[in-house]
């Protein structure tokens, strides 16, 4: 048996080898450094001492846009007078321009230079330099050449040819630091914080049990946590993960808000920041929003509806699974350099083009199997919501939150083969070349769009339908009610699901797409506001005549309310077509979306940690730390996004990794205060960023020495706050179910609405009390 | 054994907030529908903007109160995207209706310019050479995808986008930026409109 599994293993990992490894062979051309590292194609084999490069008329500060003109000369080597030829020369330089000053020399590229078949029999050549004209720290690398010129002799050819290399430095008129490559601090962030995670983990372990601190406890507790089909394991897993990425995606936010702090910066070059904003969506959305609300659908569903487990317990674990390894996917490219630059949305043609880097391939790959683990949770949700129901729950007595769950993974079952197949048919065009999209042989440049945003829309409600549920359950219970119209709020979510679909178009009203098409989207997408509504006034009802307790994740949810009824009316604009003209690619899209992602989906899970943590670890959170979570985050958060409006509507467009602020009047392009405004946005931004560290403390703080929670400590209602904390596994015993009853039974045998009508018709209320007089 | 807890619902109320968020979409679709026919503006005789003008005609624009512009006759330009520059083409019109250069801007250093003439509409034919591009009149407030394959293959895309570009006295010299993501250089693919009497 053993063996068995062990061979099994053995071909899994060459299989997952080969994925990792075979498609990054397409991806070496361009790894390829010039001569400014490898030395030059010069003659001789090694570098020699002998050979003396200098470089003469550099100042030690540039002034901005000067010319200056500079000697590049040799001295020793074989080289002299009454040799055939002398010498030659390579000059790199890191900024500004080197032009040849005469016919002995000649331009690569702007920043390369070199001698020409004319120069070829000298020691000294003259060029000049144009300096840039900004700040920067200016390198020069110069190879020269020593040469015998024995072309024709009995050792022909380069034989005794000599060359040395040298550096200099040139600093700007106002020194600036020595650049660090974002890609170094953005790995060197994120192997700190695997280490700290690892850490963390180790001495959470510890401090639960001291004595059992050793390997022959490890082992078997690693690798209960790397085999566990069970779903409050599998859950946790999701929940680690996803916070991982948060925090993945929080640092590339932060590296490209410095980069927009102030106009013109160059922190960040072009192609870094086009990778960083792909990898900052497909992040967010992807690897972390998604992993925390399976996390949370993980834990919670089998106990709101009192089943023992999922449906099916060892596919859940592969869904698991499969998102790590297709994470690793996604960012091979960066590992290599050169990432996904296409934006989280991959449009085509760009993303099948030569221009769009390697690691494309890799990012497509990595999301075609985070396709294959959501298509798996949605089987696996809906399978065990239908089937493993406790006695006597009917439909419309889950849980708002199991509702959420289920309507949320309907939507990303129906959706997300139209995203599988897209993201095929882009891998076949860019490793075997098919052309889908390749217009010239015909291909459709709109299939991509509506194919991504066919998937793309019902996905943003498949991340904020689940915090709807979250909110449902969290403010009934802290305003010690039931839920303001349950019913109406299970068919809002329900019209919401249905209506996600019709929707998508107003991705593309600036597309090309028919008109026709663009109209009839602006009516549906107009319509989304009227369930949305209905869930935000049967909130405030629950809320109103209710008794409501502060607690930490009550202050989250009241936050939620704010937060994404003013997402919610800013997305109103862009349904108004002449309006979304204006904003659309706008940074009023951005802030739109952070309002309803973050301030919705985020804000809604914040929520539901604080919420459920007690069930999941036992232990109660610190409310003092909670609520300077709260307090910190919420004000932050708000400053952060909420003045990005008014930049998207001055004009400062998404996806720009600059932007510039003129003072010419009646440009219609940003006015001086968008540069104050961006400061006070990123500042706002770490801020924000910091604060969630806080809610990280109070986590290791709580497992570790936290107060014991009670079964249920806020008085709700469901079957989860009937097991103990932590629940048993399994969650409930299989031959001893919970049994649900419901409260209005007796209303079951009253006459309905219709009937009721009816009634009133037929014999008016007066006339039976008439009678019974 | 759990409890499902008794309903907390009142018909009236969940209706009534369910019909009147409906009526104000209503109007508000009603009042975004306004201006789309003139955004989207047939040519011909149905449109705002009349048949393409003859050689020396002009267009005469007029404002309703609400801002739409209303024309006689329309002038085709074509404006061009690639990796990463744009590119004005004025077709056979006059220089005096409109022309094209290179400009210096603030910051963008040297960017195409184009200059079209208070008081007349144009149609601007958009096309590519590459990916998908589109230019922002950021002063104007519109942009429209350029598409490739413009003029090539038989799909019922492969027509140029188009966008309308009426010049009434409201519409001052603006910066056109790039607003679909086009690759590396996409946030430097400036233009420059300016418009003359």
């Amino acid at each position: 048996m053993s063996r068995k599994s062990a061979r099994t293993l053995l071909v899994l990992s060459v299989i997952a080898m080969a994925m990792v490894v075979s498609p990054a062979v397409v991806s070496y051309p361009t790894g390829i450094q010039g001569v400014k590292d490898s030395g030059c194609n010069c003659h001789g084999a090694t570098t020699s001492s002998e050979v003396v490069p200098s470089i003469i008329g550099l100042p030690e500060q540039y002034n901005y846009s000067e010319s200056y003109e500079i000697v590049v000369s040799f001295e020793g080597g074989p080289s002299s007078p009454s040799n055939a030829n002398q010498g030659g020369f390579h000059l790199w330089v890191s900024d500004g321009e080197l032009l040849p000053s005469d016919a002995t020399s000649q331009s690569y590229s702007p920043n390369e230079v070199s001698h020409t078949e004319a120069g070829n029999d000298q020691t000294t050549w003259t060029l000049t330099w144009v300096s840039p004209s900004s700040d920067r720290n200016v390198e020069f690398i110069l190879h020269t050449n020593s040469v015998n010129g024995n072309a024709d002799g009995a050792n022909g050819g380069s034989s005794g040819d000599m060359w040395n290399k040298l550096t200099a430095k040139v600093s700007p008129p106002v020194l600036v630091l020595e650049e660090a490559d974002p890609f170094v601090v953005l790995s060197t962030l994120i192997l700190v914080s695997a280490i700290l995670l690892a850490f963390t983990l180790a001495y959470v372990f510890y401090r639960t049990n001291p004595e059992s601190f050793t390997w022959d406890y490890f082992a078997p507790w690693i690798a209960d946590w790397l085999t566990t089909t069970d779903h409050k394991k599998i859950g946790t897993l999701y929940f680690l993960a996803g916070l991982f990425f948060l925090g993945v995606g929080g640092i590339m936010a932060m590296m490209i808000r410095i980069q927009l702090a102030v106009p013109g910066n160059d922190f960040l070059t072009q192609d870094q920041y086009n990778q960083f904003f792909t990898l900052h969506g497909t992040t967010m959305i992807f690897l972390a929003a998604m992993p925390l609300i399976n996390g949370f659908a993980n834990w919670m569903v089998p106990l709101q509806i009192g089943a023992p487990d999922l449906a099916l317990p060892r596919l859940n674990a592969m869904s698991f699974w499969l998102q790590p390894v297709g994470a690793l996917l996604i960012f091979t490219g960066v590992f290599s350099g050169s990432g996904a630059d296409t934006g989280w949305t991959g449009y085509a043609p760009y993303v099948v083009s030569e221009t769009a880097h390697m690691g494309t391939t890799m990012w497509v790959a990595g999301q075609i199997m985070l396709v294959a683990s959501s298509t798996l949770t949605g089987i696996n949700f809906l399978t065990t919501i239908a089937v493993m129901r406790a006695p006597g729950m009917g439909w419309l007595q889950m849980p708002l939150f199991t509702w959420s769950i289920l309507i949320a993974n309907l939507m990303l079952f129906l959706s997300i083969p139209a995203f599988g197949i897209g993201l095929i048919q882009v891998y076949l065009d860019r490793v075997i070349g098919t052309a889908f999209y390749d217009v010239s042989a015909g291909g459709d440049p709109l299939l991509w769009s509506h194919l991504f945003w066919y998937f793309g829309h019902p996905e943003v409600y498949v991340v904020i339908v689940p915090a709807f549920g979250v909110i449902s359950e969290v403010i009934a219970t802290s305003a010690r009610r039931s839920i303001f119209g349950y019913r109406s709020m299970v068919y809002a979510m329900a019209g919401i699901g249905i209506v996600s679909f019709i929707v998508y178009g107003h991705h593309m009203f600036t597309s090309g797409m028919s008109p026709t098409l663009r109209f009839v989207t602006m009516l549906t997408t107009m319509l989304v506001a009227v369930p949305t509504g209905i869930k935000i006034f049967n909130w405030l009802k629950t809320m109103h005549g209710g008794s409501l307790v502060y607690r930490t994740h009550t202050l989250w949810t009241l936050g939620f309310l704010v937060t994404f009824t003013l997402g919610g009316i800013s997305g109103m604009f862009f349904p108004s077509i002449a309006m979304d003209l204006h904003l659309h690619e706008s940074y009023f899209v951005v802030a739109h979306f952070h309002y309803v992602l973050v301030g919705g989906t985020v804000f809604g899970f914040y929520a539901a940690i604080y919420y459920w943590f007690p069930k999941m670890s036992g232990r109660m959170l610190d409310e003092k730390l909670g609520v300077l979570h709260f307090l910190v985050g919420f004000i932050s958060y708000n400053a952060l996004f909420w003045p990005m409006h008014r930049l998207g509507v001055w004009g400062m467009a998404r996806r720009h990794h600059t932007y510039f602020v003129t003072t010419e009047e009646a440009m219609g392009a940003l006015p001086m205060e968008a540069a104050g405004w961006n400061m006070f946005i990123s500042v706002s931004a770490f801020i924000f960023f910091f604060s969630n560290f806080i809610m990280v403390a109070n986590m290791i703080k709580t497992v570790i020495r936290g107060e014991k929670a009670p079964p249920d400590p806020w008085g709700g209602w469901s079957f989860e706050w009937m097991t103990t904390s932590p629940p048993p596994t399994p969650s409930f015993d299989p031959h001893n179910l919970p049994v649900l009853t419901d409260a209005n039974e007796h209303i079951a045998n009253e006459p309905g609405t219709l009937s009721k009508l009816f009634n009133r018709l037929m014999v008016s209320e007066e006339d039976t009390e008439e009678v019974t007089h | 054994m759990g409890v499902f807890p008794k309903h907390n619902d009142d018909m009236k109320l969940e209706v009534a907030w369910t019909v009147a968020p409906f009526i104000l979409i209503v109007w508000l679709t009603y009042v975004s529908w306004v201006p789309l026919d003139a955004v989207w503006s047939e040519t011909g005789e149905d449109g705002y903007h009349g048949e393409e003008c003859e050689e020396g005609q002009s267009s005469n624009n007029q404002m309703d109160e609400i801002g739409i512009v209303t024309s006689e006759c329309y002038h085709v330009i074509e404006i061009t995207g690639k990796q990463w520059v744009w590119q004005f083409d004025c077709l056979d019109l006059s220089t005096d209706i409109c022309d094209t250069g290179s400009d210096n801007v603030e910051v963008y250093g040297t960017v195409p310019l184009l200059s079209l003439k208070e008081g007349e509409t144009y149609l601007a034919n958009l096309r590519s050479e590459d990916v998908t591009h589109a230019p922002w009149f950021l002063g104007m407030g519109v942009k429209e995808d350029t598409l490739y394959g413009a003029q090539i293959g038989p799909s019922e895309y492969n027509w140029p986008t188009t966008l309308w570009l009426p010049i009434g006295d409201d519409v001052g010299d603006q910066i056109i930026l790039c607003t679909e993501y086009c690759g590396d250089a996409h946030a430097i693919m400036a233009g420059k409109l300016v418009v003359h009497q």
